[in-house]
This record gives structure tokens, C-alpha cells and sequence, in this order.
């Protein structure tokens, strides 16, 4: 094959990897010149990470073919990736928060390094060839997030890495120390160091990187050298699909004003205000991390806030807890389904009637009758395809495990359901039927709070979008009329 | 063909894993019947009954914890208290006036280690190991404080204990009486946990703490609730203890939650939370029972004894793991 082609650090041709239910990376070809900064863009659940874990080994792929410095790798761990010269940094760093530096640095390498003073001595070395004088002697726990991204760093050098995938390296610096980073990626590349930026901030993919590979929906969209693109042509190729019809026409029930949130601040969130209509859709847009889970989280009062001052239909409401909120009428369908939602190894009926025990029973004895009438409503309305309502939820394919929390709401019919990534995994049939789901709860006069990260989908379920920035709202659109760039721009911030 | 057969396999293998406690009580009962034919006597059998005592109640408590997902290592320190301050009361509030007022105290000890969970924001087994751990070691030494280390000798009480003899004596037919108080609060205890939103809120909360909470159950409240129960269900076994004995010690309880958890582990119920029964535990503690009466009949020496018990419970936790994967 090409793997004479000298230039090329990185030669990924044609890999494909599915999760059950998505096609995670469909048919990815990514060439990585020796010695560039190459940018990698896309959307939350774009397919970006997948492709570096399969670059690194946690993940093994379905097909296609990945030549990494010349040889063809047909399958590896992350241990061998780093020996062979891939190190990736993630956005969580991977150190020992009670070891030193110098002993992170050479994890798991000590009897290689013949002692510790050798270990000490090349930490050294390598700190200051990338100009950092952090102490080697220092504990790990102690250094800022800063510090540790050059521990980080120093320890992919140690591997003589010539391709280094940093995800997301600027989410936790500051603006100084952002421009120490980008000091340092400057020199790596002049030693003809190979290195991969994911960002979802575009000024630091222009500012930083030669050429630009941006992927949606699993597939590479385009690769250009960044002279080439503007950022306009980049937000355009990062969201814009063909709307086919994968999503159902959007009701207009929004009536009059249900739920007032007045304040809400916590440590992450800055006084967030708005409103909800009745028989609205409401979405909100932002990055992982921007807030939006926290805000909904602090309405449902599942974490505890600062300061919470919410009307509902004029009258001052009390949702410190769940509980709480579910008597004023808000359900909450939670984003991790599997940790926060289910109760897994139970049946599909005990997990449907979950919320609704006190409903179900009189003087504190359960009614098991109507137990069961709840759990057979809710299957058929719902069409959970599960052999029988004694089936163990965790059997169940994820569109069916998510519509047994719907249908736990579904019951008990709440004036306002918050639905956190309610698509989150899920193939596209099922997705369908949860959209029209969606939108027979606004038809039937109840209003809706989604958050989503695959922005087509809030675009054509909402009403009306919110874009949340760094823990403050941003902007208010209409996602009808109003332009998908200039919503992006907000939620980018 | 091939998956059939492996299917029955796997079904086999279910049915035994299931019913692995019935048929371990099974050989054991043959096999000590035909070796030593002093165990099939109704002398062996009251024997038998009586040794279910102190142990099943507590085990019972300990069932709503560990269904809870949570683990109560309190137990001993509640029982050794229990016993002192009630054997204490007997003279100068009389029998059932004292009896009442150890299982209250049973009762708030448990709730305490309830509230300082949740307090403290425990919501994992480990966490609430160690906090009842150290609960256990402060109410034990509120026991040895309280008599200064000596022992309580039942015949230097001037006040009658005629409830207590008959808890420790007294026959129902051919039933002991306090495996008949037993077998009562077994079957209230399995009415409410099949039965009762409260029930099914601990098997909520046990499965997935999270998740229950976000569907509106007080999982706090849960939590004090089953430490409470544990608690009072000490109580219970520290009376039924100190009415089999003449002489009550402040370290009276030792061992107890080893006993209990290994009664409700043995039984089936799950250290994972959320799954289990009162009737498994029930199963549970025959075992424990049997198996140490068997031993003791085989002529097993004591610590060989010791070396068992640990076996039966690590083998009971890892084949809980394997059922529950």
C-alpha cells in the first residue's frame, strides 16, 4: 500500500467502528503530515473520541486499516501505542494525584529507569526542554490543572512520542496559560512532532493548527488546510445535515406562561433566569460541560443550589427535592440512564411504577393489581418491545431501556418533564418514536425541557432554544427563523 | 441441539445455584443423621430451636439493611448495651418496663447510625462499614462503662423475670417459644417487605440508590428506616440472649454481625442490594444453625469450626458475585 508515503506520521484509510445500535465511525480516512498540528472538529458525539481511542487501542475497530509511522497496525493497546511513539493526553488527566512528578512521569517504567534519582534527573530533562520548572519532587495533587497538562505532556515525550492527541487541552486553563500551551505545541512542532488538537473552540484551532479534519455524524466531512476554510464554512460543515425526515413537524401548543424560573445560582451557575410556556418545548443548547445538566438538575432539585427561586404559575414553588418537585408537577428523565435512571437488574414493571408507589397503594400496602395495569399501559402505549413485563430491564436494547423511564413519566403525567439527552445512544427508529413521544406530551398541554447534544435534534423539536455558555444563558432563538450559525456562535461563546 | 443442551445446562446450574441452600441443608441433615443418630432426638430438636434464637432476629434486621445495599457492623455493640441496661432496669422499673425500654434504645441506636449516614453523605457499603463499625466500638464501651466491665448474674435480680424465663424455657407444643415469637415476626417482616411501598422503597433504594431518588423515594428516610429496624432487631436478640443465660456480659454481642451477615448472604440475599428476602435469611440462619450443630455433634474441634464458617461465607459472597453479575 502507501505506506512508502514518508510524509505521513498518520495514515488512517476506511475504519469503521459500531456500538450496538450506532455507527459510531463510518468508513474514517485521516492523513496526518509529519511534523503538523492537525485539527480535529465536530460536534459532541461526532465520533472524535472514538477515532482517538481506537488510534490508541482502548477501542479495537470494526475495519479499515491504520499505518502509524510507516507500519501497518493491525491491532494494539494503549501501552504499546505509547511505545511505539501515540501518546493522547485527555481532557481528564491520567496521573497519580499522591506520586510526584517525576514518579508520574515514569509510571510504571521504575525498574527501567534504574532508580529513582535517574528518574528525577530525566524528569529534569524533559521539563526543561519543553521550558517548564515545575519541581519533579512535587506531588501531583498539589500542581494546578496547568501544571499537570505539562506533566502530562512531559510524560508523552518520554515515550519519544511523535504523534501526540491532545482532546480538548484548553477546557480548564486560563488565558496565560493557554498561550503557554500554544508556545510549547509551537516548539514540538518545529522538532517535528506530530500533533492532533480536538477543540470545540474554533479561534484556538485557527490560531494553532495547519490543516483541519472536521467529522459529523461519524463520518469525515472535509479536510482542508485551514487557509482555506473560514469560520463561517467550518460552523456550516460541523452542523449542517440534510434535514431529512428524521425528526416529526414540531407542535405549536405553547400557551401561557407555566413556570417562571426567577435564580438560580449555584457554584458552576451564574444567575440563570427564564421562562416555560404551557404545551412548549424548550431546548437547551450548549457544549458538555457548558451548565445545561446543572441547571435542569438544580430545577429538579437533585443538586443542591445557592440560591433557587422558581414560579409556577405564579406561586413560589418548592423543589429542593426531587420529591419535592415531583408534587409540583416536574418529572426528570435523567441523562446517564443506566447509573441515574434504571434500576437495572429489576423487571421492566418494577422499574415503569417506580415513581409511582404512593399511587399505587393504599394505607402503605402496594396494590400489585394496579401494578401491573400501570406497567401493561405503558409497555403498549409506549411500544417497549420486551418479552414480558418480568424481564429484566438490563436486557433490553437502549431505545426500549429509555422508553421505560418515559413510560415511568408517562404515568404519572407531570405538567413539566426535563428530558437530559433523551436520545442519547439510541438507533434511529427508536429516536423517531421517542420524538413523537416528545411532542404528544406538548400536544397534550404538558411542557418540555430537553437538552441535547446533537444540535439538529433540538433545532427541530424545540419551540424555543437557549444557548448556555460557561454557566450563563447566552442567547434566546427561535429555531425556526433564526440562523443555526448564529446559534452555534452562542453556545460557543 | 448443541444450544439445548447448553440451555438445560445453564437452567440446571440456575436451579441448583438458587436452591443451593436447600440442598446444603439436605446433605448435611442425611449425612450427620446417619453418622451420629444422637441428632435425630426431639432433645436435638428443642436444642436445635433454641440455637435459632438470639441469631435470627438480628439476622432478620440485618436483611433489610443489606437489601438496602448497605451493612450494619453495629450489631454487637447495640446487643452487648441492649443487654446491660435492660438486665440493669429490671429492679427498679420491673421486667417489661425494662424489656420495653431496651427495645426502644435498640430502636434509636439504629436510627443514630441512620441519621449519621446520612448525615455524613454515606451512600456507598464501604462508607457505612466503617461508620458502623466505630458505632460499634462506642456502644460497646457504653456498655463497659455502664458496669464498670463486670458481668450482670441474672439470680442477683430481686424482681421476678417470669417473660424472660419463658423466653428462655417455655415450650409451645413441640416449639420453643421464642422460635414462635420468631416465626411471628417473620411473617410481619414478610408482609411488609413484599406487601408495603415502604418494602419495595428498600429495594429501590438498595438497586440504585440514584435512580430511586430521582423517582421521588425519601431514600434518607429508607436509610434510617432499615438502621432502625436493624437496631430494634438487636434488641429483640439481646433479650432473647440474656434470657438462655444466667450471666450477661458487657461483650455479650461479639460476633453477632458476622453471624447475621453470613445468615443473610448464605440465604441468598444479595450484598449487592436490592434483592433478597426475610424468608431466604430464614434459610440462612437454619444453616448457620445446623451447620454448627452438626460440627458440634461430628465432634469438630472448635477452631476447625471457625475455619469453616469463614470458608461457607466467602464462598457464599463469591457465588453471590457470580449469580448477580
Amino acid at each position: 500500500m502507501e505506506n512508502a508515503d514518508n510524509n505521513l506520521i498518520l495514515s488512517v484509510k476506511g475504519v469503521s467502528k459500531s456500538f450496538p445500535g450506532v455507527k459510531a465511525l463510518d468508513s474514517v480516512s485521516i492523513d496526518c503530515r509529519r511534523g503538523s498540528v492537525h485539527g480535529v472538529v465536530g460536534e459532541n458525539g461526532a465520533g472524535k473520541s472514538t477515532l482517538m481511542k481506537i488510534l490508541s487501542g482502548v477501542y479495537t475497530k470494526d475495519s479499515g486499516t491504520v499505518v502509524f509511522d510507516g507500519n501497518v497496525i493491525e491491532q494494539t493497546t494503549p501501552i504499546q501505542s505509547l511505545k511505539r511513539g501515540l501518546s493522547i493526553i485527555y481532557q481528564e488527566f491520567n496521573l497519580v494525584n499522591t506520586l510526584t512528578v517525576g514518579e508520574n512521569i515514569f509510571l510504571g517504567r521504575f525498574s527501567e529507569m534504574k532508580g529513582m534519582r535517574n528518574i528525577h534527573k530525566k524528569a529534569r530533562e524533559l521539563l526543561d526542554s519543553i521550558g517548564s520548572a515545575i519541581s519533579t519532587h512535587r506531588v501531583v495533587g498539589e500542581l494546578s490543572a496547568a501544571e499537570k497538562q505539562m506533566v502530562e505532556i512531559t510524560k508523552a515525550l518520554s515515550f519519544n512520542s511523535k504523534l501526540i492527541i491532545m482532546d480538548e487541552p484548553s477546557s480548564s486553563l486560563t488565558a496565560d496559560e493557554l498561550k503557554r500551551l500554544f508556545a510549547i505545541i509551537g516548539d514540538l512542532r518545529k522538532k517535528g512532532v506530530t500533533i492532533i488538537y480536538i477543540s470545540h473552540k474554533l479561534d484556538e484551532i485557527f490560531e494553532l493548527c495547519d490543516i483541519v479534519t472536521i467529522i459529523r455524524d461519524g463520518k469525515v466531512i472535509d479536510t482542508k488546510p485551514i487557509g482555506d476554510l473560514t469560520r463561517g464554512e467550518m460552523i456550516a460543515k460541523m452542523v449542517g445535515r440534510e434535514i431529512e425526515n428524521e425528526f416529526p413537524p414540531r407542535p405549536h401548543c405553547a400557551g401561557d406562561t407555566l413556570m417562571e424560573v426567577k435564580t438560580i445560582r449555584t457554584r458552576k451557575l451564574k444567575d440563570i433566569s427564564f421562562e416555560l410556556k404551557k404545551g412548549e418545548i424548550l431546548g437547551l443548547v450548549g457544549l458538555v460541560g457548558a451548565g445545561r445538566t446543572e441547571i435542569i438538575r438544580a430545577i429538579y432539585g437533585a443538586d443542591k443550589a445557592k440560591e433557587l427561586r422558581i414560579l409556577i404559575n405564579g406561586r413560589l414553588a418548592d423543589t429542593k427535592k426531587p420529591r419535592k418537585a415531583m408534587v409540583e408537577g416536574i418529572g426528570l428523565v435523567p441523562e446517564d440512564r443506566k447509573l441515574e435512571g434504571l434500576v437495572l437488574p429489576f423487571s421492566v414493571q418494577a422499574n415503569i411504577a417506580m415513581a409511582s408507589l404512593p399511587r399505587i397503594s393504599r394505607f402503605g400496602f402496594i396494590n400489585r393489581s394496579k401494578e401491573k395495569d400501570i406497567s401493561d399501559r405503558q409497555i403498549k402505549n409506549l411500544a417497549v418491545k420486551t418479552p414480558s413485563p418480568h424481564t429484566k430491564v438490563v436486557n433490553l436494547s437502549g431505545g426500549n431501556q429509555q422508553k421505560c423511564i418515559m413510560g415511568r413519566w408517562f404515568e404519572i403525567n407531570p405538567d413539566i418533564l426535563i428530558l437530559d439527552e433523551p436520545t442519547r445512544g439510541i438507533d434511529v427508529g427508536t429516536k423517531y418514536e421517542i420524538y413523537l413521544l416528545i411532542k404528544e406530551i406538548a400536544e397534550r398541554g404538558g411542557s418540555v425541557i430537553m437538552i441535547s447534544s446533537e444540535l439538529p435534534e433540538v433545532l427541530a423539536m424545540s419551540n424555543r432554544v437557549l444557548t448556555i455558555c460557561e454557566g450563563r444563558i447566552t442567547g434566546e432563538f427561535n429555531p425556526e427563523s433564526d440562523s443555526v450559525y448564529d446559534i452555534m456562535n452562542a453556545a460557543i461563546g | 441441539m448443541t444450544k439445548q443442551l447448553h440451555l438445560r445446562r445453564t437452567q440446571i446450574t440456575g436451579f441448583v445455584m438458587e436452591y443451593l441452600v436447600f440442598v446444603t441443608i439436605l446433605v448435611l441433615v442425611i449425612v450427620t443423621a446417619i453418622v451420629q443418630p444422637n441428632f435425630s432426638t426431639a432433645q436435638n430438636f428443642t436444642n436445635l430451636m433454641r440455637q435459632f434464637g438470639p441469631l435470627s432476629f438480628v439476622a432478620l434486621g440485618m436483611t433489610f439493611i443489606i437489601i438496602g445495599g448497605f451493612i450494619d457492623l453495629s450489631v454487637p455493640g447495640i446487643i452487648s448495651l441492649v443487654a446491660i441496661i435492660t438486665l440493669s432496669l429490671v429492679d427498679t422499673i420491673g421486667e417489661v418496663g425494662a424489656m420495653l425500654v431496651g427495645l426502644a434504645l435498640g430502636a434509636v441506636m439504629g436510627c443514630l447510625n441512620g441519621v449519621i449516614l446520612v448525615v455524613s453523605g454515606a451512600s456507598t457499603q464501604a462508607k457505612a462499614l466503617f461508620i458502623t463499625f466505630g458505632m460499634s466500638q462506642l456502644y460497646g464501651a457504653a456498655a463497659l462503662l455502664y458496669t464498670s466491665g463486670t458481668s450482670m448474674n441474672r439470680t442477683f435480680i430481686n424482681h421476678p423475670m417470669p417473660v424472660t424465663s419463658a423466653l428462655g424455657q417455655g415450650m409451645v407444643g413441640f416449639l420453643s417459644l421464642s422460635f414462635v415469637v420468631f416465626l411471628c415476626f417473620l411473617f410481619v417482616l414478610y408482609i411488609f417487605q413484599s406487601r408495603t411501598a415502604l418494602g419495595r422503597s428498600i429495594n429501590y433504594t438498595g438497586g440504585n440508590i440514584v435512580a430511586a431518588e430521582l423517582s421521588g423515594i425519601p431514600t434518607k428516610r429508607i436509610m434510617v428506616l432499615i438502621y432502625a429496624i436493624c437496631g430494634f432487631m438487636a434488641a429483640v436478640s439481646a433479650i432473647v440472649l440474656f434470657s438462655r443465660v444466667t450471666v450477661t456480659t458487657p461483650t455479650v454481642g461479639a460476633n453477632f454481625e458476622r453471624d447475621a451477615i453470613m445468615a443473610v448472604v448464605v440465604g441468598g440475599t444479595s450484598l449487592l442490594g436490592g434483592k433478597g428476602s426475610v424468608l431466604r435469611t430464614m434459610m440462612g440462619v437454619s444453616l448457620v444453625v445446623l451447620m454448627s450443630n452438626c460440627m458440634n455433634l461430628l465432634g469438630v474441634q472448635t477452631h476447625l469450626q471457625e475455619v469453616l464458617r469463614g470458608l461457607i461465607l466467602v464462598t457464599a459472597i463469591w457465588l453471590d458475585h457470580r449469580r448477580h453479575r
